[in-house]
């Protein structure tokens, strides 16, 4: 049909037969050729979508912010169009020499005659070729189940020794030792080095995992609790050995549970998706993996308030139960009895007393101690001890009466050793000891006056 | 129990267990129903066993080693200083 209007064109036919030429097929404006040629184009499928290859060639970008380059290869060239509002979403600009597939559709830009690539997006050349290998790879070892939510292991609450794989240059390596000196010191680290970018890196980190989960401590005869696997961010290349097929099945692998960190935003590697968690960065792995020391500080106080409350309430009913059965037994018994009972209850509580006593100096030197060594801590915890300390002050004076029922007290304790209660526990000729404010006796029971009332 | 001997033994505990002990102690004595005698010696064991606790909490400092292989393949850990990490460039 074309071949046809050119013929018109540059051989002139005698008028009849333009004519009957005219009704058979009838004569174009260049704008409806070009209509025609477009629709052409755009109904084609295999142009509707298009992924090409080459390298940049020309590149303008016009006053409204399009970005105007042609792609070309040895035998032909495209015109390529990418607008604005793609562009400014593009991860980077297509520049004269670079290599790059573009993906778009074909159309016509009509007012130019020239049909043109619309690019929706493009990736550097190469890229084609990782992505699919990491789809390839990922679909495989998802099939193996490697990535399943139910082999995942719960991290260790307070781990004890914390294994690291990473370069030791760098500043991860001083990121994860400050996150865990300031939150977990009392933690052991043990770092396994390895390169986590170039050629080879993959077979060092596989090493460096097999060389922690091969190390025992000396001292508790304990392995790692735990192990971070982390690197710094960098480019899809850079991160590549992440998703390496041996470094994905040796994390999986790993005998105790692993958190890989990364410093990236966007692309989740395969070692990711194998491990047991996944932080953000290198930082957030080293904070998910132990509690706060200011957070355990304040619940072992917590648990130490209980502690006093305990004492105080088991010291309390003690004292009731002593005022009860005191008033029982004058009733009815000789006051011997009364007097031993007074004395046995006496004597224990008198040390209990003196034990809180003890504890309460303890508790003002740690307090001056927190004071002066951590001034890190929040000045709120400090509150709730000295808050405790009060508490606790308070429960020793109301004790302290028992204080003054010392001298002259004593416990007997029978054959066994267990301080005795009742006089029906013992026969005559038993052999019990009596312990004295200073000194004990070795003593035989020579008589029984059983108390039951 | 001799009382040097627990003390020792308690001053020695790595964290995790003085807190899971600690934590024992006073769940045993808040259930009461013991002598008198048991809940003070009780009492004195969970204030050695806080008090180690917060030892560790405020004076303890990162152990940070790196792990080296010998030539018989035994992994040993080795005292790493900062110094010995390149810094970050």
């Amino acid at each position: 049909m074309l071949s046809d209007v050119s013929d018109r064109i540059v051989q002139p036919e005698p008028q009849q037969a333009q004519a009957e030429r005219a009704a058979r097929l009838p004569i174009l404006s260049v704008g409806e050729l070009t209509g025609l040629i477009k629709n052409t184009l755009r109904s084609a499928p295999r142009l509707r979508e298009v992924w090409v290859e080459g390298e940049v060639g020309q590149v303008s970008i016009s006053a409204a912010g399009h970005c105007y380059f042609t792609l070309k290869d040895e035998r032909a060239q495209l015109k390529c169009v990418i607008f604005r509002d793609e562009r400014l979403m593009m991860p980077f600009e297509a520049r004269t020499g670079l290599r790059l597939i573009a993906q778009g559709s074909i159309d016509v830009f009509e007012p130019q005659g020239a049909y043109q690539l619309y690019v929706k997006s493009i990736q550097p050349s190469g890229f084609g070729d990782l992505a699919l290998q990491f789809e390839a790879l990922k679909a495989k070892l998802a099939a193996e189940g490697l990535f399943e939510q139910a082999r995942k292991r719960p991290l260790p609450v307070m781990p004890q020794n914390i294994g690291v794989v990473t370069s030791l240059s760098g500043a991860v390596l001083h990121d994860i030792r400050r996150v865990l000196a300031r939150r977990w010191p009392m933690a052991r680290v043990v770092v396994s080095a390895c390169q986590v970018q170039g050629q080879g890196a993959a077979a060092t980190i596989v090493a460096a995992l097999r060389r922690v989960a091969r190390w025992i401590d000396d001292e508790s005869g304990r392995a790692t609790d735990v192990v971070i696997l982390a690197r710094g961010g960098g480019s899809l290349e850079d991160l590549w050995p992440f998703n390496d097929e041996s470094v994905v099945r040796a994390v999986a692998a790993h005998p105790c549970p692993i958190v890989v960190g990364v410093g990236h935003e966007t692309d989740v590697t395969l070692a990711e998706f194998a491990a047991d968690v996944r932080a953000a960065t290198p930082s957030v792995a080293a904070e998910l993996i132990v509690p706060s020391r200011t957070d355990e500080l304040a619940r072992v106080g917590q648990v130490g308030q209980r502690l006093n409350a305990a004492l105080a309430r088991s010291l309390g009913e003690r004292r009731q139960q002593l005022n009860t059965e005191t008033r029982a037994l004058e009733a009815r018994h000789p006051q011997a009895q009364i007097t031993a009972d007074r004395e046995r209850v006496g004597v224990l509580l008198d040390r209990a007393a003196r034990v809180l006593a003890r504890r309460l100096e303890i508790e003002r030197t740690t307090l001056a101690r927190a004071a002066d060594d951590l001034p890190a801590l929040a000045a709120g915890a400090i509150g709730v001890a000295r808050a405790e300390f009060a508490r606790s002050s308070a429960a020793l004076s109301a004790l302290s009466p028992f204080a003054t029922l010392e001298r002259g007290y004593s416990i007997v304790r029978g054959a066994d050793g267990a301080v005795l209660r009742d006089a029906g526990k013992v026969r005559k000729g038993d052999p019990v000891s009596v312990r004295l404010q200073r000194g004990e006796l070795g003593a035989r029971v020579e008589t029984v006056r059983d108390s039951t009332p | 129990m001799n009382e040097d001997a627990e003390r020792q033994r308690i001053a020695a505990l790595p964290f995790d267990k003085a807190l899971a002990e600690f934590k024992q102690v006073v769940e045993k004595l808040e259930a009461g129903n013991l002598p008198l005698e048991e809940s003070i010696a009780l009492f004195e064991q969970g204030v050695l066993l806080q008090r180690r606790c917060e030892r560790m909490l405020s004076e303890a400092e990162l152990r940070f080693q790196r792990l080296v292989e010998s030539a018989g393949g035994k992994v040993r850990a080795l005292d790493l200083s900062l110094g010995e990490a390149e810094e970050p460039g």
